[in-house]
């Protein structure tokens, strides 16, 4: 069983240097997908930097537009070049803003909301119908997906055949297309629900990696499905960025940027 | 070919799958609660850890479907035709046609041939399936082609969408019929008419033919049970060879085997009238029977008679097809 073996204090270095390269990355466009790394930076980190192994567990990342965070994940631990990295979102790049076929690091092609669990719910019992085991499935999903019919047909699917294999990390950072979630419709409580399905369900503050480490931890030594949810903030360790900031969609004008950059580089 | 009314067979489609099941070990089979009805409790009884129940959830069952083929297995995934497009057209486009994923769709109960109402009949499916990239969109007339078609699709690399009829299958085709992937068949010849067919209406077709033979007409039958990819080759030298061109399907006329065809004709400069059989634009209802909704439609064998006859410019009253009593368990087309 996999367990933490990368100190905490490396998590928080990592997570810094998502939020750096996700800045670098839509700098070029001046605006993108920076609220989704900012509020993903720390569950990402630690997936990337402790708990995913490649070749063996896969990784499905629901949110296509969340594929920022792990692609800034992946060349921070070395698995992608600077300069694929800075292709991210150009014409004819296979860096696309939203992961398609094309892309690496992706074992699955989201962008469709919340289709993502039943891929991984899919693999799962792909690998008990293979008799393979020992390998996990990380999905990352978001809170607005929880407004899809299709995660709950996943989460009863999962939770009716125990794949235990299954970690899905919940970014619940409140914000969707229109604005916050919860000025939309309600989805509390997140964590009652999981549990009710027959989930290993755990509600943390997502910044905070000492509790991440825990979760995920806790998740990999049970035996039912589990979900790690994340209460984050687009903002999220950018305090340079305006208190209005549209999270889902942030804006980043020249001069933001580069305050952005010094910020993240004197941290 | 046999003559009319035609044994029929049960469960052809279940027993070709597990003879293929039997074959391959990557095959599994996934049922969204309809077991029974598609045949598949065959399977079920005979290869229990190979069958998933997804249950009343066809968006995760296609896009899990989508998943277990990227692990190599030949996920074979049942409904009826409306629940296996329509409902989950979005997942069927990201999880499985995008990434050319070997996932056989099977959609039973094609077009009208539920009385259950417009909820239960797939009278767009070909369409919308023929519009994706990468798909192969498969519509057989019979209990060979059935048997036939299922090792088949094994062998398709991408994915695969199959509507067939439920319940009592008839049997048109002698055993020496060999089905075709890539070909047209050319079943009847004449000069007047190429009727351009498919699945339930092949049988109907054939009735047709023969009773407008009777009348001095003759009718090349054009057998096209893969819509997509098309033969536009063969569709095109019987096109050629007619006056007049037919297309009779258990579909809307929009979308489906009539505007396949339609495109043929019109890519190749052809100047052939065309009148498409079918779905004329519209929903149906609910009713007691299927044979009902035929009839109403314009889909039974008279109305294809009547359009041929028509659309040749012949005056007078069309020749009318022969009808025979039917004993249990044997079939003719309305």
């Amino acid at each position: 069983m996999t367990t933490t073996s990368t100190p905490v204090k490396d998590t928080v270095t990592l997570a810094r240097g998502i939020r750096r390269r996700a800045v670098d990355m839509i700098a070029p466009q001046g605006f993108g997908y920076l609220g989704q790394a900012l509020s993903s930076a720390e569950t990402v980190a630690a997936l990337y930097g402790s708990y995913l192994r490649p070749g063996v567990d896969r990784f499905i990342c629901s949110p296509g537009h969340y594929i920022i965070a792990a692609y800034a994940a992946a060349a921070e631990v070395g698995l992608l070049s600077e300069e694929q990295l800075l292709s991210y979102g150009q014409d004819g790049s296979d860096l696309e803003a939203i992961g398609t076929e094309r892309t690496p690091l992706v074992d699955l092609t989201c962008g469709s909301l919340a289709q993502g669990l039943s891929g991984a719910a899919g693999f799962a019992y792909a690998d008990r119908l293979r008799s393979r085991t020992g390998s996990r499935v990380y999905a990352l999903i978001s809170d607005g997906e929880l407004e899809e019919g299709q995660v709950w047909e996943a989460a009863i699917f999962a939770a009716h055949h125990r794949l235990g294999s299954l970690v899905v990390i919940l970014d619940a950072n409140n914000s969707q297309v229109d604005g916050p979630l919860d000025s939309i419709t309600t989805i509390e409580p997140i964590a009652d629900k999981w549990t009710a399905f027959g989930w290993h369900a755990m509600d943390i503050d997502g910044h905070d990696v000492a509790a991440v480490h825990a979760a995920f931890d806790s998740a990999l030594k049970d035996e039912r499905p589990s979900i790690i949810i994340a209460r984050t903030s687009t903002v999220h360790g950018l305090d340079v960025l305006p208190p209005d900031a549209d999270g889902h969609f942030i804006k980043l004008p020249p001069e933001l940027a580069a305050a952005a950059r010094e910020e993240l580089a004197d941290a | 070919m046999h003559n009319p009314p035609y044994a029929t067979e049960l469960k052809p489609y279940g027993r070709a799958l597990v003879a293929l099941a039997e074959q391959r070990d990557d095959v599994i089979c996934l049922s969204g609660d309809l077991t029974r009805q598609t045949e598949i409790d065959l399977f079920q009884e005979r290869f229990p850890e190979r069958f998933v129940h997804a249950g009343m959830a066809e968006a995760n069952m296609i896009s899990m479907a989508g998943a277990m083929a990227r692990e190599g297995l030949q996920p074979f995934v049942h409904t009826f035709g409306v629940f296996a497009t329509r409902r989950p057209y979005d997942q069927i486009v990201n999880a499985v046609a995008y990434p050319n994923l070997p996932v056989r769709l099977i959609g039973f109960m094609p077009g009208i041939s539920s009385p259950g109402g417009p909820s239960h009949q797939a009278i767009e499916d070909v369409a919308i399936m023929r519009a994706l990239p990468n798909f192969t969109v498969i519509d057989v007339a019979d209990a060979l082609e059935i048997a036939q078609v299922v090792p088949h699709l094994a062998t398709i690399p991408g994915p695969v969408y199959l509507r067939l009829k439920r319940g009592e299958i008839p049997i048109i085709f002698e055993t020496d019929h060999e089905l075709r992937l890539d070909k047209a068949h050319i079943l009847t010849d004449g000069d007047d008419v190429a009727l351009v067919t498919n699945g339930m209406m092949l049988a109907a077709s054939l009735d047709a033919a023969r009773t407008l033979a009777g009348a001095g007409v003759g009718v090349k039958i054009v057998h096209v049970p893969v819509v997509k990819p098309l033969d536009s080759a063969t569709v095109r030298r019987a096109v050629e060879q007619a006056r007049v061109v037919v297309t009779a399907e258990n579909h809307s006329v929009i979308g489906g085997l009539g505007s396949a065809v339609a495109e043929v004709i019109a890519e190749a400069g052809l100047a052939r009238p065309l009148r498409r059989v079918g779905m004329q634009d519209t929903f149906a209802e609910g009713s007691r029977t299927a044979p009902y909704l035929f009839e109403k439609y314009g889909l039974s064998t008279q109305a294809l008679i009547d359009s041929v006859w028509a659309h040749l410019g012949h005056d007078g009253a069309a020749p009318i097809a022969e009808r025979q009593e039917l004993a249990v368990g044997e079939y003719q087309p309305v």
